[in-house]
């Protein structure tokens, strides 16, 4: 047996353990008369609804920006905001959903001009809860990031394309259509998938900003069925529903599809087609507004910042629980990258023998975690262990396993297109020149290591934002950063929960920010003669 | 696995991990730093001469949960930290056990005979205002319901104060309560998961009126010196939430339980609880902040334990149904 099947064990025996923790538990099968229920089709209606508009939007809205930022090639902080287009991706829920407030909500700062926009041609005015709070909300997490891989696709455009389009003397549309959609298309279906199933999990947002109970998706009602009720057959019955529709689509859509994300072209191009002045303007604009959207969030929670006064106390707490959090999501990072290259394994030889159907079996095994519900895998796994293990003494392990296996499937996605282009590049090479491991591993290494190190910083952020599963496992003695902003709120001291929130956001761009600096490094040291290219040097998504 | 598990546990990363004497299974903010818990435990363990300790989770609704997956493996010898609303189901699967404590020191108001749990602190659900922006509180939930006024509340399917609003909708609508969740959801902002959500959204100004406790203005009092947050007297009585404490069914030590439940009643740790958990003491005569003479009193209006078990689910489909 190969090392890397015991990967896809460990992952698998993860969602099978809290499945069948659940199942065994609850002794009662599913719960098939929810099925009857209207409530039930009007959540996942909703879910459904949301997601897709969600989607829709975001990946709408991420074209023209990637575009502004690919035919103007020199605009000023570019890099700076492909990183912060990130950073955008990762912030905790919980500081979007204050800086949406404290922007958007009744009392807040956009609020009086929003409303004195809208008096003009309606009597009604600006209500950020219900489905706009939702919408608004995800599409600050998710369209930054589809930015980012549009951009990053674009560059992939051959520079002969372009001077063949020039000398054809091709219209704007079509040359849109003709050069740049074909490019965009499969990124851009795939990107609406990936955004379209991390909102029909969201949870927080859509309970905070939805404004009612018609603004309920189906991990909220898990969530209600699994804590308040502890009905676990109904619980297990919204379980499938969300992963049969949540991943049933996306999968469908992938294989369908045929798409998958591109592999990364070494040679990156820089010929651009000449601007007309105008749209310069108008590209240099939108840039311009793309900051100012995604950095107002951030600005209006600073006013909030100078109300604390924090006492040494607080100082202490504050720090001790940022230092667990560091470790904690340091340790799953490694476990998940360490996992995700072994899972990788598997798909990189299916590829090689150009087994599609393979690839797409093992990729959609090794990122199924993706479209499970992450409440049915805490909490059934919880339920598994409780009588088992002294989960008050060990839990906090089970924290960083959970949280490396929620973020696997970034990891294995945002590496698989480069490990197939080593592939695809040197695999022939290495094995006619019969290659040792460790040689060939030499080599494997700085090809990878740009991307490694961004991915590792992605991963790292994304684990240190959890507190869904530090609620189930965790315990004092560990108080991390987020749950610690958590429990400040939960008892009056917003001052110090914003504190604190500020915190967490400052460490999660410092990790950003670093990797993604040290990892372009490495990548120009390695790559000296491409690097003179002015945007050589960035990152991939 | 076991492997690492002793190579853990030779680095020393557990901690607390040795069996107390007394295990007592709560809810996070209570042993949080300027949470009750720490100066409990120390008051506590010095009376007693014995070790307690305290395992958190997430809160009241998790305990229970707790203790129905682990059964009679079971580490805890003492709940604390459930409702009065959860009371019955708790009694119902058989998780804990009479605590043969007399309970006439109590406050008459809470009218307290429950022969399985002892109470150690109540509060009244109300709505606060802030009385820079409101200057005439509403005074009736019915008058609030048909006002505009922008409300920002729980939702009962996840919160203890919403299910405490349902309840209360209830005993004042009874049957008409469906066109007055209509009513209400015409000026509701927005129904948050949790407390905190809503009340912080309340302090950033997005809702003339927040669902909350009526000793949430002795926080801001004692702790931020800011006295325009109110809670208002609504006519028509208000619904508390009791919180409880009980001697598990498996505890190993039942008598130290019923001595820590003794405790919790007493004049010494009923001082210690209000300003470190913001309710109120269930004994009379504890010396407190000046602020908390000058909270509202409501009268009590709900429901009893029994009746909220069985009636809970098709409220809350009623509420879910309605509340658009």
């Amino acid at each position: 047996m190969r090392l890397y099947w015991l990967a896809y064990a460990a992952i698998f025996a993860l969602t099978i353990l809290s499945f069948y923790g659940l199942i065994n538990f609850g002794d009662e099968g599913l719960d098939t008369s929810l099925l009857q229920d209207s409530y039930f089709y009007a959540i996942l209606g909703f879910t459904l609804k949301q997601a897709l508009l969600s989607a829709l939007f975001s990946v709408g809205i991420a074209i023209p920006i990637a575009r502004a930022l690919y035919f103007l090639p020199a605009l000023h902080f570019k890099k700076l905001f492909l990183t912060f287009c990130l950073l955008c991706f990762v912030t905790p829920t919980l500081i979007v959903i204050t800086g949406l407030v404290a922007l958007l909500g009744r009392s807040g700062l956009l609020t009086p001009p929003l409303n004195a926009a809208l008096s003009s041609f309606t009597e009604s005015t600006w209500n950020l809860y219900g489905l706009s709070g939702i919408l608004i909300a995800h599409i600050f997490m998710n369209m930054p990031l589809a930015v980012r891989i549009i951009y990053l696709q674009l560059q992939t455009i051959p520079d002969n394309s372009w001077k063949l389009a020039s000398q054809l003397k091709l219209s704007k549309g079509q040359c849109f259509r003709i050069v740049e959609w074909p490019v965009l298309k499969s990124s851009s279906v795939l990107l609406l998938c990936f955004i379209f199933v991390l909102c029909f999990n969201s949870f927080a947002v859509v309970l905070a900003l939805g404004g009612g109970p018609q603004s309920t998706t189906l991990e909220v009602a898990i969530y209600q069925a699994l804590k308040y009720d502890f009905n676990i057959p109904e619980a297990l019955t919204l379980a499938w529903t969300q992963l049969i529709v949540a991943g049933g689509l996306y999968w469908l859509i992938t294989r369908a599809g045929g798409v998958s994300w591109q592999s990364i072209e070494s040679s990156q191009y820089n010929w651009r087609p000449n601007q007309s002045s105008s749209a310069r303007f108008w590209f240099t604009s939108l840039y311009g507004f793309a900051w100012l959207v995604l950095l107002l969030p951030y600005l209006s929670l600073l006013p909030g910042l100078f109300d604390s006064d924090l006492s040494s106390k607080d100082l202490k707490a504050i720090g001790r629980s940022a230092l667990i959090s560091i470790g904690l999501a340091a340790i799953a990072a490694c476990l998940a990258m360490t996992l995700a290259f072994a899972l990788l394994r598997p798909v990189r030889q299916a590829a090689l023998k150009a087994q599609s159907k393979r690839v797409w079996l093992y990729e959609s095994l090794a990122t199924h975690a993706l479209v499970a519900p992450a409440m049915v895998l805490s909490v059934g796994l919880f339920v598994y262990l409780l009588p088992r293990i002294d989960l008050d003494r060990w839990g906090i392990i089970f924290v960083v396993l959970l949280n490396t296996a929620l973020v696997i499937p970034f990891a294995v996605q945002k590496l698989k297109p480069r490990l197939l282009q080593f592939d695809q590049q040197y695999d022939r090479l290495a094995r006619s020149l019969k290659l040792t491991q460790q040689v060939r591993w030499k080599i494997e290494w700085p090809f990878i290591k740009e991307i490694y190190l961004a991915t590792m910083g992605l991963v790292l952020v994304l684990a240190m934002g959890d507190v869904a599963i530090f609620s189930i496992f965790g315990s004092t003695d560990w108080t991390t950063l987020p749950w610690l902003i958590y429990g400040y709120a939960s008892s009056y001291r917003i001052a110090e929960a914003s504190a604190a929130s500020f915190l967490l956001l400052m460490l999660c761009a410092l990790f950003l920010f670093f990797l993604e600096k040290l990892s372009s490094r490495s990548a120009v040291r390695k790559q000296p003669i491409e690097s003179s290219q002015p945007y050589k040097g960035e990152t991939h998504a | 696995m076991k492997k690492l598990f002793s190579l853990l546990a030779a680095c020393g990363l557990a901690t607390s991990a040795h069996a107390a004497d007394l295990t007592v299974y709560t809810y996070d903010s209570f042993v949080s730093e300027w949470g009750p818990g720490p100066q409990l435990e120390a008051a506590f363990e010095e009376s007693c001469q014995c070790d307690l300790a305290f395992i958190a989770v997430d809160d009241g609704v998790s305990i229970l949960n707790r203790l129905r997956i682990e059964k009679d493996k079971t580490k805890a010898d003492v709940l604390l930290g459930l409702d009065d609303s959860l009371t019955e189901v708790t009694r119902r699967e058989s998780l804990v056990q009479p605590h043969g404590i007399a309970l006439n020191g109590l406050k008459a108001e809470l009218q307290w005979q429950d022969q399985d749990f002892v109470p150690y602190d109540y509060g009244f659900f109300s709505f606060v205002y802030n009385t820079n922006k409101v200057k005439q509180p509403v005074t009736s939930l019915k008058a609030l319901i048909n006002s505009n006024a922008p409300v920002i509340y729980q939702d009962p399917r996840t919160s203890t104060p919403g299910q405490g609003l349902m309840l209360w909708v209830k005993a004042v609508y009874g049957d008409d309560s469906a066109n007055a969740w209509k009513q209400l959801a015409s000026h509701t902002v927005t129904v948050t998961k949790g407390w905190w959500e809503a009340y912080s959204m309340f302090l950033e100004g997005d809702a003339d009126y927040v669902l909350s406790y009526n000793t949430s203005p002795a926080y801001h009092v004692v702790t931020e010196e800011k006295t325009q947050y109110k809670a208002a007297a609504f006519s028509e009585g208000h619904v508390a939430q009791i919180e409880v404490a009980a001697i598990s069914k498996y505890a190993k030590n039942p008598e130290l339980a019923k001595q820590f439940l003794n405790f919790l009643i007493s004049p010494q740790a009923q001082s210690i609880i209000p300003t470190a958990n913001w309710m109120l003491p269930v004994v009379d005569n504890i010396e407190l902040p000046e602020v908390f003479d000058e909270l509202i009193q409501p009268k009590r209006i709900g429901f009893t334990p029994k009746q909220i078990a069985t009636q809970r689910k098709s409220w809350i489909r009623e509420w879910r149904s309605t509340a658009n």
